[in-house]
């Protein structure tokens, strides 16, 4: 097993100190926040179906809030529900509303609008209300029903008459451009207090590159930084700041298991790949070596999963097949890391007598995919990536950690998905973000943010 | 307990292979004398990791079976060396008590690596367990992590001395000892939703009475509020756009009404005013010092004072915004220093205001001793990478001088207001440890 990388504890924990101290002065209200992400959303919506991410995420969680909220340390806590109680076996959740919450648009936070909020982003689940709760009733018993609505695609949003999303958020929409830019404006009447910033901006679709110079310039406060530049980043005095390792990269294949030789075959690819190897070159150190789907920092157990290079191993697989097809291997085409790791992945598993065939088209045997884990909740996130790698969930789910890690075997034993990294999102502040910090699963807290002066 | 960090975090990377067991086993004797001393040491500390170690033991044990195993143990966890070295033992104790002996790796039927991890909510201990060419086995169990560290804080025997008063999790926004012997014995805890009374009953506060704090508007962010004690009731409590009047009898009721009306800035004892009702509560120094009484409008929306005062501070009746402020009398005047939101420290004097630019914080409290010059400047530290911290310091002409040592705080202040007696100060502090907020009370020492 390899040993955990000191100095990036220390450089992650000085960082983050730094960053998440509220240092010389109280906070002061005012000043506009320049933020420039990636992600290029198309729907402001909680609830739409587009493509995660945790800028989408964190985007959602500035307008809209959930019912409940979860903490570091995967404790629920109130937010727009004040109370909760489960029955008939964590089969019924009945969640009484806090009272003087409005929307944006000066309507008032009522049960039926969080029940409709909710059917919308869960057409599956049986949602009522009595009086001032909002009653989910599932075919199943569902213990880990309140982390699933602390995702932010559970966040309570009205449909106004444009269709458009009205939440209850630390800030409203001020403007947006599909693709382009989303102005936010604090809420003054928000019900935790109005931010202390007057408004965000965001600059959507912006490559890595773009950001850090824009960054540099002083035209944005907050970037996004791709891993394998993150040790690049740190030495240029800036302020950086990571998440725990939030993000799954790996190889999912498009069908289940077809053939014994088909399942031989996978297992070969799996043995071949040297993550040591392409974390230490291609990612520059970043992420942390998978052999499990969940990082250990939800599981506690994901240092079991090994992930050693087994050259031998995978030849012996793949000698007992006696015709072997080449696999296409899609990669994300706008993302020069995931083509660098494509080929990479192709050369290793060539060392194994396989033939990948790396292709930015949409259609492939198996897919680089960057998952982000949905929630810390280990059982939510287990469930999120089966369902991107469009795996069947599980009949049972039980409650014990050995359920959790049984449940975790079963999904790598069907051989869709193939772990290879866990890694964290690294974001980069200017000196004037004050109060700003990056949690562990990498989403932020602007309400509390503020602009000082500049200086660090 | 150190606090819960992410897998890319393992301080205390222990591995121990089980040689002290292993030449236990060449003694039976000596083993049985050893085991029973550490299960009674684990008996008398460890306690609380009886269950889960039991349990592993009996999970392990039932893939291997009695026999002979290899054991080691790596702590990749945040448990502490002390309790990571419990759990061993512990671990050793249970699974001899179920028939394993433990052995070196030559000569074991078995090897076993217990992990003790962690996830954000459990310890999880896993076991893997390896037994000839078989795939390996691997049990596991979890153990919640317990709810709120303890810490403990040293005193700091300077002249500037921290005495703790309340803690809690929710934000604290003020407190103030409305009754003291030689320690305070009735204290009042101010939040953002009540003012929560307490006694010192046999060594522990116990709860007398809470009493809500109703507003209309949510509160603004950072929110900041003062209680005074009053001449004809309790006390009165100040908050941005709401001011709450208790009664005077018990039990005690709050009256809260929406007002922009200012707050006091000088404690009534030392305005001149009516000392407080508590006679343990009553004047230092046995002096008697009368500074105008000052008040300052509080913005009803924000964290700051709007800069407008009144009386005013001579032809001065309105000032930068400001956060914090404090007097400093002279023979014929009060010098007034206000700590505005530009970062600057204002100096007036009803004349002039000069601004400064001082390596302090935003919050300042004015308290007068019988130690230098008598009054004193308590002031946050700037911050910029500095310890969190307190200090005292004189102001000679226009400059301060600092008087006493930085006293080290365990986190951010949110906090700093002058008591009502105004030798003393409460500091109110979020630990960056626990989270938790700690109210403590800011002392002068003239010894040094």
């Amino acid at each position: 097993m390899k040993r955990f990388d000191w100095r990036c504890l220390a450089v992650s924990s000085v960082l983050l100190a730094t960053l998440a101290a509220r240092a010389e002065t109280r906070p002061q209200y005012g000043g506009t926040l320049h933020v420039a992400v990636r992600a290029a959303p198309g729907s402001l919506d909680p609830a739409d179906a587009g493509p995660d991410s945790f800028a989408r995420r964190n985007i959602t969680l500035l307008m809209f809030e959930t019912l409940v909220t979860m903490d570091d340390s995967g404790r629920i806590h109130p937010a727009l529900a004040t109370s909760w109680q489960a029955s008939a076996g964590n089969q019924r959740w009945q969640l009484r509303l806090r009272h003087g919450v409005k929307f944006h648009d000066g309507t008032a936070l009522t049960a039926e609008a969080a029940a409709v909020s909710l059917r919308a982003a869960n057409p599956s689940w049986n949602v009522s209300t009595d009086g001032d709760s909002v009653v989910i009733e599932r075919d199943a018993a569902d213990p880990e029903m309140l982390a699933e609505l602390a995702l932010p695609r559970n966040a309570i949003a009205q449909r106004n008459a444009g269709g458009k999303p009205v939440g209850t958020g630390p800030f409203h929409l001020a403007d947006w451009q599909p693709g382009k830019k989303l102005t936010l404006g604090a809420e003054e009447g928000y019900w935790r207090g109005r931010p202390f910033l007057e408004g965000v901006e965001i600059e959507l679709g912006k490559s890595y590159r773009e950001q850090l110079m824009a960054l540099d310039v002083g035209r944005d406060d907050l970037v996004e930084v791709a891993p394998d530049q993150a040790h690049r980043a740190w030495p240029e005095g800036r302020r950086l700041a990571n998440s725990a390792p939030a993000e799954l990269l790996a190889l999912v294949f498009a069908r289940d298991v077809q053939s014994p030789e088909d399942k031989l075959l996978r297992e070969a690819l799996a043995l071949s790949i040297e993550r040591g190897s392409i974390r230490s070159v291609l990612l520059q150190g970043a992420g942390q070596p998978a052999g499990g789907i969940l990082p250990n920092w939800i599981s506690g157990y994901g240092f079991v999963f090994p992930t050693s290079t087994d050259l031998p191993r995978a030849r012996h697989d793949r000698d007992q097949v006696r015709k072997v097809a080449t696999w296409t291997l899609g990669y994300d085409g706008n993302d020069q890391v995931a083509r660098f790791l494509a080929e990479r992945i192709s050369l290793n598993a060539k060392d194994a007598g396989l033939s990948l065939q790396p292709t930015a088209t949409a259609t492939a045997d198996l897919r680089l995919m960057r998952i982000p884990l949905a929630s810390s909740d280990p059982w939510v996130a287990l469930a999120g990536v089966q369902a991107v790698a469009g795996i069947a969930p599980g009949k049972s789910r039980g409650s014990t950690i050995e359920d959790l890690y049984a449940a975790e075997q079963a999904v790598l034993a069907a051989q869709r998905i193939i772990p290879l990294f866990h890694l964290p999102v690294y974001e980069a502040a200017g000196a004037a973000l004050k109060n700003w910090n990056l949690r562990p699963d990498a989403t932020w807290n602007l309400a509390d943010a503020w602009m000082g002066s500049g200086k660090p | 307990m150190r606090r819960a960090v992410y897998n890319l975090a393992i301080p205390d990377v222990i591995l121990n292979t089980v040689n002290r067991a292993s030449r236990l086993a060449l003694n039976p004797r000596l083993r049985q004398v050893f085991l029973v001393m550490f299960a009674l040491v684990i008996a008398a500390s460890a306690a609380d990791w009886s269950g889960p170690e039991q349990q592993l033991a009996r999970k392990i044990v039932a893939v291997t079976g009695p026999g002979a195993v290899a054991l080691t143990v790596e702590n990749r966890s945040s448990l502490s060396k002390r309790d990571s070295d419990i759990i061993q033992g512990g671990l050793h104790g249970a699974l001899d008590g179920l028939g394993l002996r433990l052995v070196r790796a030559e000569q074991a039927a078995a090897t076993v690596k217990i992990t003790l991890s962690e996830s954000p909510s459990s310890y999880v201990w896993v076991a893997e367990i390896h037994q000839g060419s078989a795939d390996s086995a691997v049990v596991m169990v979890s153990v919640p992590r317990s709810q709120g560290a303890n810490t403990t804080h040293d005193s700091v025997p300077l002249s500037l001395r921290k005495i703790p008063l309340w803690a809690q999790e929710d934000p604290i926004l003020d407190v103030v000892v409305l009754e003291e012997n030689t320690a305070p014995t009735h204290i009042a805890v101010l939040d953002s939703e009540k003012v929560s009374l307490y006694r010192m009953q046999n060594g522990k506060w116990q709860l007398e009475q809470a009493l809500e704090i109703v507003h209309a508007r949510p509160w603004p962010r950072d929110l900041r509020g003062r209680l005074v004690p009053a001449r004809d009731h309790l006390l009165d409590a100040y908050l941005p756009g709401v001011i709450c009047q208790s009664t005077a009898a018990m039990p005690l009721s709050l009256n809260c009404r929406e007002s922009d009306d200012p707050w006091p800035l000088v404690p009534g004892t030392l305005s001149g005013g009516a000392p407080s009702v508590f006679p343990s509560a009553g004047m230092a120094n046995g002096v008697s010092v009368a500074i105008p009484q000052m008040k300052a409008f509080f913005a009803p929306s924000r964290n700051f004072f709007t800069g407008a005062l009144t009386p005013g501070v001579g032809k001065f009746m309105t000032v930068p915004k400001f956060y914090s402020a404090a007097p400093l009398p002279r023979d014929k005047y009060t010098l007034w220093l206000f700590a505005a939101i530009d970062g600057q420290v204002h100096m007036v004097d009803g004349v002039s205001d000069q601004a400064a630019k001082l390596e302090w914080g935003n919050d300042l409290a004015g308290v007068r001793t019988a130690c230098g010059a008598g009054w004193q400047i308590l002031a946050t530290n700037a911050g910029n990478g500095a310890e969190d911290s307190v200090r005292a310091y004189e102001i000679v002409d226009r400059d301060p001088a600092a008087v006493s040592a930085p006293i080290e705080m365990p986190g951010e202040t949110t906090a700093l207001w002058t008591e009502s007696k105004g030798d003393t100060a409460v500091a109110v502090v979020r630990n960056r440890e626990t989270g938790n907020y700690e109210a403590f009370r800011l002392a002068m020492s003239c010894s040094q």
